[in-house]
């Protein structure tokens, strides 16, 4: 579809396996995927779907011990898997570097914003103090923080929520990564401060010609921002394509289930949203047949028996994984 | 912050108030007449007469508290009657002597308990951890006093090492070296009783703070290891080694009184404990308050540090 | 939020922590093995200390002047002190005024702290507030100089006023790791469940509180014994604990300080029997806390 040097990220057979006190955990298994320069993709799935251990082991940030990290991720031609510390170390933050979850947690609490900021400046670009400072101020009025100059020395303690997750953009952006990966990075704000969030994102995107990979749970955060869609479920990709088609033509009971799940502008007020039955399964008890198969009111024995692995569906680029596949809606309404 | 600053203030100043009540009160544990047990039978009746005075013996005992703390207030804490020297002049010779201990002690604590504690830390259950885990706890075990008596032995006496036994302190003006030869083993005796409070109470904060998000965020800088742990992991994870500091370090004025009654260094802790075995009674006073306060003070400073290394405390 | 079934942010971190976090053990941790031998050399201490008139032991007063300051031998174990006393007898007698000044004045300190501490933490308002500000002040100085202070003034010194003024020494401390402790409980629900129930405070306290914070207060008190043999130890090495020539560790070391050239065993096996005794509750303390998982209430 596209020549090798328009990948920035490949991602092939990538499993990440905790090892616990209750045995091997397989948080993220089989996956495979491509992501071209300038795209955003969004990666969906539940509570526990291992999408963030994904994007973790994607970026080579998992903890050091007790985990495997077995296939390949190539990102801009680097291999992560198996590298050394020292080597992803000079990859984080100039190549890479995420945005986290909670800006609650994910900013040192006594350390000033400013100086978190600063550090990969001095640090990775090796700028000067002076020099640092002002880049610093610049990124915060970047990330649309008001008296940049006079916030240069607060504590996070002393914004809010939705300034602390601009001041995460901020460090993420400091050394112009070329990927960007933004865990939930709406999840712990507000309604109305998710969208100026989301909206910085995709702006910052064009202007500073990044590729984003988009992690949540919600399908609404998705379905304008992103060009493709991975849906996981148990560690797993269980349908990927282009937005349009995961919306509008998707196979995969779960994938509805989530899209049921979602609340809707178009819906009528008090319409009742459907929930997924059951709970997702415990990694470490997963059965040899599909995982989401105890959840579904279309498994069969096979279901629950066999794996489905990933099969290319109607449209190109667009595969899921399912014995029992909804039928295809192509030129029906969605 | 200037709430809370205020609070701890006016709690520093009740706690002084009631050390000075407890200190007054000591004298008044004495059997018997006190004029006499202070200053022994054959003391003369002019001299009890003075002391009489000065104590304030013959009023209500409210009053003889006020009478005494206008005294302390006034830097009078009343004279040796064995020496003749006023205790004041007695506890200003001898406390630089704590006070040198004490420095060169938490030196070497925190030089040998925050890099190991951090090794330990990067690891947890490794095998430094589980060496350097062990090892702390059994030290832990050890009293200051069998410390410095093994190393006694096994040092001056086995080794024969010059200047570090017994009653071989000279002053720091007369010869430097051989002055910090003479306290090496008070130091380290005490430098290994704080390095194992430091290094447990570090290492499991560390150990904790390491598993905080900001942690990974600061490596998804890029950043070296090395600047995590001393940026990142060590300001938040120092609040508690801060407050175990204050109050050991407080404690080891009074640790210092083992090793300077073995080693017959003329500290407040020998000056004590020789005053009480010489019943002078008003040195020990003098002493005992001063240390006191001393203590306290010292545990309201590093309050105020640990403010300052996070502030968060005060906010909440 | 935006989602109405079970894909809140709150689930999916909970998921993140505990795969990343999977150093933490879930279980009880294991007593060991090492925990029972603790257990049976502090038995063994406690028996020779309460049967050591009865055990087949020499008289720890008895001078042999034909055996001064020798080695260790058949027929004294430990060697004699300068004055040809049976070092192994007088180690045995000693744990005598260790142990008892130990449990006696964790007796006082738990039997004052520990009500205080349960009914300031239950009944929290003005109550708590200043009796936790009282025992805060008094905790501010070290109980060593508390207790030095007050033993040198109040002679003769006697076994029971040392226990006294140590075990009131030790009461704010006490205070403090109960009131935390029972705090910790008495939010649960089931205690406010029994509240509302309309138990009394009286059945709440004793059979609800007491049970649960009893593996802490029983964790701390095994240190807290192993700080008073400290203490006590370090008075009688000063010389203001019980008076020569009833052998206690402290005051064993003391005497043992004058002739460490010509006998260094005097001084070696007292100190070793305080330190294994006090590893031994160290341990068992440590031990315990770890197995209730009440490492949260900082001891």
């Amino acid at each position: 579809m596209s020549n090798e040097s328009e990948k920035l990220l490949i991602v092939n057979n990538l499993a990440t396996t905790f090892s616990t006190a209750g045995g091997p955990l397989p948080a993220v298994s089989g996956v495979s995927f491509e992501m071209l320069r300038n795209e955003t993709i969004g990666i969906v799935g539940e509570s526990g779907s291992g999408k963030t251990v994904l994007s973790r082991t994607i970026m080579g940030l998992q903890p050091r011990t007790n985990v495997v990290v077995t296939g390949s991720v190539l990102l801009n031609g680097n291999e992560m898997v198996g590298a050394s510390e020292d080597f992803k170390r000079g990859l984080w933050g100039t190549e890479v570097a995420m945005v986290f979850q909670d800006p609650m947690t994910s900013l040192n609490p006594v350390m000033r914003i400013g100086k978190q900021i600063d550090e990969s400046l001095r640090v990775r670009l090796g700028m000067s103090k002076v020099d640092a400072k002002a880049r610093a101020i610049e990124l915060l009025e970047l990330v649309g923080i008001p008296s940049p100059a006079h916030r240069y020395s607060a504590y996070p303690g002393q914004l809010s929520g939705g300034m602390r997750q601009r001041v995460v953009i901020a460090i993420a952006l400091a050394c112009s990564p070329k990927l960007l990966m933004a865990d939930e990075p709406t999840t712990g704000l507000d309604v109305t401060i998710q969208a100026q969030i989301l909206n910085l994102l995709d702006e910052l995107k064009e202007r500073l010609h990044m590729s984003v990979v988009l992690v949540t749970h919600d399908l609404g955060v998705v379905a304008t921002r992103t060009s493709r869609i991975i849906v996981m479920y148990a560690g797993r990709i269980v349908e990927i394509g282009d937005t349009r088609d995961v919306f509008h033509h998707h196979r995969m009971p779960y994938t509805r289930a989530l899209l049921e799940s979602s609340p809707k502008v178009s819906n009528a007020s008090h319409t009742r949203l459907t929930t997924i039955p059951g709970r997702p399964p415990n990694l470490l008890k997963l059965s040899d047949g599909c995982s989401f198969a105890p959840r579904c009111s279309y498994a069969t024995d096979r279901c629950h028996n066999e794996r489905p692995e990933l099969q290319p569906a109607d449209e190109p680029a667009h595969s899921f994984a399912c014995w029992n596949p909804l039928p295809t809606t192509r030129g029906a309404s969605a | 912050m200037l709430r809370y600053v205020t609070r701890r203030i006016l709690m520093l100043i009740g706690i002084i108030f009631i050390i000075s009540i407890g200190s007054f009160y000591l004298i008044h544990l004495l059997p018997g007449n006190i004029t006499v047990v202070i200053e022994g039978p054959g003391a003369s009746p002019a001299n009890q007469a003075k002391l009489f005075k000065l104590l304030g013996l013959n009023k209500p005992i409210y009053v003889q508290y006020f009478v005494w703390i206008k005294n302390v207030l006034s830097g009078n804490l009343g004279t040796s009657f064995i020496s003749q020297t006023s205790v004041v002049s007695t506890i200003r010779a001898a406390f630089p002597i704590d006070l040198e201990i004490m420095v060169l002690s938490q030196v070497l604590a925190f030089a040998a308990a925050i890099p190991l504690a951090m090794r330990s830390a990067r690891k947890p259950d490794g095998p430094l951890d589980r060496v350097l885990s062990a090892g702390s706890f059994t030290l832990l075990s050890v009293p200051p006093f069998v410390i410095i008596v093994l190393m006694v032995l096994y040092f001056a006496i086995k080794l024969a090492i010059p200047n570090i036994g017994p009653s071989s302190y000279v002053s720091f003006s007369q010869d430097w070296i051989t002055n910090l030869e003479s306290l090496s083993l008070p130091a380290i005796t005490l430098a290994i009783g704080s390095f194992v409070l430091y290094f447990r109470v570090l290492r499991s904060d560390l150990i904790a703070t390491l598993q905080e998000e900001f942690i990974t965020m600061a490596r998804s800088k890029g950043i070296s290891q090395r600047r995590i742990m001393w940026r990142h992991a060590f300001r938040p994870s120092s609040v508690a080694l801060l407050g175990a500091a204050g109050i050991n370090i407080g404690g080891l004025l009074a640790g210092g009184f083992v090793v300077q009654y073995l080693l017959s260094i003329p500290g407040l802790g020998y000056t004590l404990i020789s005053a009480i075995n010489q019943s002078d009674y008003l040195l020990v006073q003098g002493i005992v308050l001063v240390v006191a306060v001393g203590v306290v003070l010292i545990n309201f400073t590093f309050d105020f540090i640990i403010n300052l290394v996070d502030p968060r405390i005060s906010r909440e | 939020m935006s989602n109405a079934f079970s894909m809140e942010s709150a689930g999916e971190l909970a998921l993140t922590e505990e795969i990343l976090h999977i150093e933490k053990p879930e279980k009880r941790e294991p007593l060991g093995i090492f925990f029972w031998i603790c257990v049976g050399w502090i038995a063994l201490n406690i028996i020779g200390a309460i049967f050591a008139n009865v055990l087949p032991l020499q008289n720890p007063l008895y001078q042999d002047y034909g055996a001064i300051n020798t080695a260790p031998s058949l027929h004294h174990i430990f060697g004699t002190d300068d004055i040809g006393r049976d070092i192994f007898a007088r180690v045995v007698y000693g744990s005598r005024i260790s142990i008892t000044v130990g449990a006696g004045a964790m007796l006082i300190g738990f039997g004052l702290g520990a009500p205080l501490g349960m009914l300031a933490a239950y009944r929290r308002g003005r109550f708590d507030l200043i009796l936790s500000t009282i025992m805060y002040i008094f905790l501010a100085f070290p109980a060593i100089i508390a207790t030095i202070a007050v033993l040198s003034f109040w002679t003769p010194r006697t076994l029971l006023k040392i226990i006294v003024v140590i075990g009131l020494a030790s009461v704010p401390l006490v205070y403090r790791v109960i009131r935390t402790a029972t705090l910790s409980v008495a939010t649960k629900d089931y205690i406010i469940a029994a509240k509302v129930q309309g138990a009394t405070d009286r059945r709440i306290l004793l059979k609800e509180l007491l049970p649960n914070i009893a593996p802490i207060g029983i964790s701390f008190l095994l240190i807290g014994i192993a700080t008073v043999v400290v203490l006590e130890g370090s008075l009688a090495f000063l010389g203001l604990s019980v008076n020569p020539p009833t052998p206690s560790w402290g005051n064993m070391i003391n005497e043992a300080r004058t002739v460490l050239a010509q006998n260094p065993w005097l001084v070696i096996f007292p100190s070793l029997a305080m330190c294994l005794f006090l590893l031994s509750l160290n341990f068992i303390g440590d031990r315990l806390r770890n197995h209730f998982d009440v490492t949260e209430v900082k001891l």
